[in-house]
């Protein structure tokens, strides 16, 4: 068979659509999980074991099933009581899902800074938070930023399993229009040389971010 | 919560938590073959090959796992590649756990000191005999963990198979939510599953990693 790209062409406004909505997925699950990840992992290495049993409950489960099945779960089963909007339970259950791996990134990267730096802070007056805020939580999360990048290049490309739950981003954008005009091939084809482009940014972006990182520390 | 529901479900569900973990487990198997040879095609002579397994690579990872599938699945035909489901989704597993994994070999025979390299290879040993007996030896521990993480990644990943229609156990607790309407019940039970199944695995990778490391010194 040949080749069109023609249809690709006619719903290219609607595949940018999807890009678009992809983007801000993106944008808000990042948010969400770094900075949810960060006060997950502070609470769990500085609270009793009895307190922060909950969160690290959290982490294992989210940790140990796949994501499309949180999804699912969050979206039908949880749509039992409640029906969340599909949107809301994609950003929710994606950022839950990387909460957890970033957290798990953060717990180690807080443990990495050496124990002196926090005794040095204390012993020159800075009170318990103000030596986690101004000493070791920047030097954890310098660390963490080549494994969190990692992640977030990572978590992109699984907004395309937000599809499954019927939120208009790229690949659901595709399917419809693989449904109206049978072209199955040219629009994944489509769809994979845009997750690849945004994905060698992200790369180039992670390399910057490093860069900067070693430069700072 | 509906226990009696649960209970009555629960073996098919069980047997399809079997297609999963066949599923996962022939993609690993592949997947290794694949891996390997990518690590080779990557230190080869020729530049072209090198560059070939480097863009491979970097495609794989760069674009979703879930639109591999479809590509393969859906696009394939246009091409005249026919695959029923089950092995279009070892097929599309493998080859991409492939290129993550050969990734993980690389950087783990990397991590071995050159010296130990240098020294074998003055020492007279050939370069596959140094490969087989002082690098690989060494690089077995950490080359476990990283193809262990992968393998748990593969099973959770397989969950994305069911929309091509293979009955694992995400389309079969699909298909039983359409007959019985308890949504909660069956995704707690299929989620009680996965864990059996990552629990496992990661007991396997437990075992391999104490073996590999029994006469190392870390």
């Amino acid at each position: 068979m040949e080749f069109d790209f023609s249809p690709v062409i006619d719903y290219l406004p609607v595949l940018l659509q999807g890009v678009g909505v992809t983007l801000l997925i993106g944008v808000a699950v990042a948010v969400m999980s770094v900075v949810g990840g960060q006060i997950v992992a502070v609470i769990t290495l500085y609270t009793r074991k009895m307190v922060n049993w909950p969160l690290r409950f959290f982490i294992w489960l989210f940790m140990t099933t796949p994501l499309l099945l949180q999804l699912y779960f969050l979206y039908f089963g949880i749509g039992e009581w409640i029906l969340i909007p599909a949107i809301v339970v994609g950003v929710l259950g994606l950022g839950f899902h990387y909460m957890a791996y970033n957290a798990d990134i953060f717990i180690a990267t807080i443990k990495s800074v050496s124990s002196g730096q926090y005794e040095a802070s204390r012993s020159l007056g800075f009170g318990h938070l103000a030596t986690l805020f101004y000493v070791v939580l920047p030097q954890a999360f310098n660390r963490a930023l080549p494994q969190l990048s990692n992640n977030m290049i990572i978590m992109v490309k699984d907004i395309s399993v937000l599809s499954a739950i019927g939120i208009g981003e790229m690949v659901y954008v595709s399917q419809y229009a693989i449904s109206v005009t049978f072209r199955p091939f040219e629009f994944y084809i489509t769809i994979t040389v845009i997750y690849y482009l945004i994905n060698l940014m992200m790369e180039a972006g992670q390399t910057w971010i490093e860069r900067r990182a070693a430069y700072r520390s | 919560m509906d226990f009696n529901l649960m209970i009555e479900i629960a073996p098919l569900l069980v047997q399809a938590a079997w297609v999963t973990v066949d599923i996962s487990a022939r993609a690993l198997f592949f997947g290794f073959f694949i891996a390997s040879a990518l690590v080779v095609l990557r230190t080869s002579r020729i530049r072209p090959v090198r560059w070939l397994a480097r863009a491979y690579i970097s495609v794989v990872r760069g674009t979703p796992y879930f639109v591999q599938l479809l590509l393969i699945f859906y696009g394939g035909p246009a091409i005249g590649l026919r695959l029923d489901p089950f092995t279009c989704g070892v097929v599309v597993g493998a080859f991409n756990i492939g290129a993550y994994m050969s990734e993980a070999i690389r950087g783990a025979i990397e991590s071995v000191d050159s010296g130990q390299n240098e020294a074998s290879r003055s020492l007279g040993f050939g370069r596959l005999t140094t490969l087989q007996y002082i690098i690989l030896p060494q690089a077995a521990g950490l080359m476990i963990r990283s193809v262990g993480v992968l393998a748990i990644i593969l099973v959770k990943n397989s969950s994305l198979v069911s929309i091509i229609s293979v009955v694992e156990l995400t389309y079969q607790a699909q298909r039983l939510i359409g007959s019985t309407y308890k949504p909660l019940e069956v995704f707690t039970l299929s989620a009680l599953m996965y864990i059996v199944i990552i629990y496992a695995v990661m007991g396997i990778v437990e075992f391999l990693y104490r073996r590999a490391t029994r006469y190392t010194f870390l």
